[in-house]
């Protein structure tokens, strides 16, 4: 009986291992094959990640672009929960509009965003609305154009964030804030000292969840800036893959993120090992 | 102090309903207009060219067509995965933990690491670029598993074990009392799952542009059309696109608290 009901989960591990497992290994063979040659084990594909400077640059960006848009994101929908917890008028609706961002399919967001910040878009027509300068949004490279992947990522992914800690906020029993208030703590104290500590692990839970994604940001620097705008690891292994049909760079660049990946989720997957426990 | 939360709530929601006020106007504005400098902030003239422009593109048709085939196709074979792994989750800890780490993993992984394999495997197996997106199906599926998974087990524990096993005393089959007795219970919690797979899928780019590169969905589709300045005809594709996935969000709205949407348990 025991192990008849285990049955259950075989169609799935049996996917598993086919979608999963098996392209997995597949990715690290042919990140170690030299696809000209096609030796096998080789690091010709690691010599070419390492002698080419937009690598370089990719790597510093996989870096850089995740850690200032999750905490972006992390302060904005902190911000935003906390004033959609109050009792507002319309919060409801007020809910539903600020998840709209997330609602709309990251592509489309992207495709408005573009239109947004060409020299020719809104952005541009607001600042001369304003009497400002246009301003040259995406150049490739320049910070300016990190900011902007940076700002339209997180304008994105925020709701996620916001809709983690608002549960967390609920689940805040109203007494303890109450019993704050009567022993004279005033809001920003209540906040400091009884809202923050207990929205912690929601906190920690979104950094992770929110961190890991992160490291994998491919559509918001690609539609927005190319391949050579502001590039991660993903859109150069995009690159190396469409431009220059180099599967192997492809996949050792692809093989250098999911390490990256697998090293930083460690925390994540244990804090679930023991929630589960 | 209340006056000024109030005006800051509204500054906010006024500001993220821009994105989607703008691809609305620019699907209805003429492309001249679209391209005009200053650009408009409201439609000058109104027009539903863009939209039959769409009917009328050809490989638009069958990008919306192969676009719904898929999200319908990994709805199904993400609930036939999913259905029986959650019940097991739910009531064997040993299972559960496997389970919870392999599709947190999976949820992890980035899309390019798999999908440069992915091509080179779907090659060799001709459904790389399958008109009919069948390597790109199955890929969904596998993106699309902890968003049911996660769900549909806390669906699962929440149904008492003992409605179970009374069933099972009453001489139902272990099949039947799970159809008969647990499935009507969880069915909120399939229709929200079943719903959330779908856009998963109907949202998904990465893997739809290495996998589909001249059978392509609408993501990819989108992409090349808003890259190379098409700014009506890709509004009107991405005012369809947006339409079924706006409408699921908002009717999932109670049930997307924590970390549903994000794909995670809890």
């Amino acid at each position: 009986m025991r192990d008849r009901r285990a049955l259950l989960a075989a169609p799935l591990a049996g996917y598993l291992v086919l979608l999963l497992a098996y392209p997995t290994v597949f990715a690290v063979k042919l990140a170690f094959t030299d696809t000209v040659a096609g030796r096998f084990p080789s690091l010709a594909s690691f010599r070419v990640l390492a002698t080419d400077p937009l690598f370089r640059r990719a790597l510093v960006g996989n870096v850089v672009l995740p850690v200032c848009t999750v905490a972006l994101e992390l302060a904005t929908g902190l911000a935003m929960a906390l004033l959609l917890a109050a009792p507002l008028p319309a919060r409801r609706l007020l809910r539903a509009i600020v998840v709209l961002p997330f609602a709309l399919p990251e592509i489309v967001f992207l495709a408005i965003m573009r239109w947004v910040f060409t020299s020719r878009g809104y952005a541009n027509a607001a600042l001369a609305e304003l009497g400002l300068a246009p301003v040259d949004w995406l150049v490739p490279g320049r910070p300016l154009t990190y900011a902007v992947v940076v700002a339209v990522d997180a304008w994105h992914t925020t709701p996620i964030v916001f809709l983690m800690l608002l549960a967390a906020l609920a689940a805040i029993p109203d007494e303890i804030g109450e019993a704050a208030r009567l022993d004279g703590a005033g809001p920003v104290q209540r906040l400091v000292h009884v809202t923050l500590p207990l929205l912690r692990p929601a906190l920690a839970g979104a950094l992770l969840l929110r961190g890991v994604d992160a490291l994998r940001i491919f559509a918001t620097p690609l539609v927005l800036a190319g391949v050579e705008g502001a590039p991660v690891l993903s859109t150069y292994a995009y690159h190396q893959w469409s431009d220059y049909g180099d599967d192997g760079a492809a996949a050792a660049a692809g093989v250098v993120l999911a390490v990256a990946t697998v090293v930083l989720s460690l925390p994540l997957l244990r804090r679930r090992a023991e929630a589960v426990r | 102090m209340r006056r000024t939360l109030v005006v800051v709530a509204l500054a906010l929601a006024g500001a993220d309903l821009v994105p989607l006020v703008l691809v609305v106007k620019q699907a209805v504005t003429p492309e001249r207009e679209s391209f005009a400098w200053p650009p408009t902030w409201l439609p000058g003239t109104l027009t539903a060219e863009n939209f039959r422009a769409v009917t009328a593109a050809v490989e638009l048709g069958r990008g919306f067509a192969l676009s719904a085939t898929v999200a319908a196709l990994t709805v199904a074979a993400t609930l036939a995965l999913v259905l029986p792994a959650a019940w097991l989750a739910a009531r064997r800890p040993r299972a559960d933990r496997r389970l919870d780490t392999v599709l947190t993993a999976a949820r992890l992984l980035p899309a390019i690491a798999l999908a440069v394999p992915l091509a080179t495997i779907f090659v060799a197996l001709g459904l790389y670029n399958h008109p009919a997106g069948i390597g790109l199906w199955l890929t969904h599926t596998l993106v699309a598993l902890p968003f049911a998974f996660f769900p549909l087990r806390a669906a699962f524990r929440a149904v008492p074990l003992e409605l179970e096993e009374a069933a099972l005393l009453d001489g139902a089959s272990p099949i039947g009392a799970f159809v008969r007795v647990t499935l009507p219970l969880v069915r909120p919690a399939l229709g929200a799952a079943a719903l959330l797979v779908f856009l998963v899928s109907w949202d998904e780019f990465a893997y739809a542009l290495l996998l589909q590169v001249t059978h392509r969905p609408l993501p990819p589709l989108l992409y090349y059309l808003a890259a190379f300045g098409h700014p009506g005809l890709a509004s009107a594709v991405a005012t369809i696109m947006l339409a079924p996935a706006v409408a699921v969000v908002i009717l999932l709205e109670p049930a997307l608290r924590g970390g549903v949407l994000a794909g995670s348990g809890r």
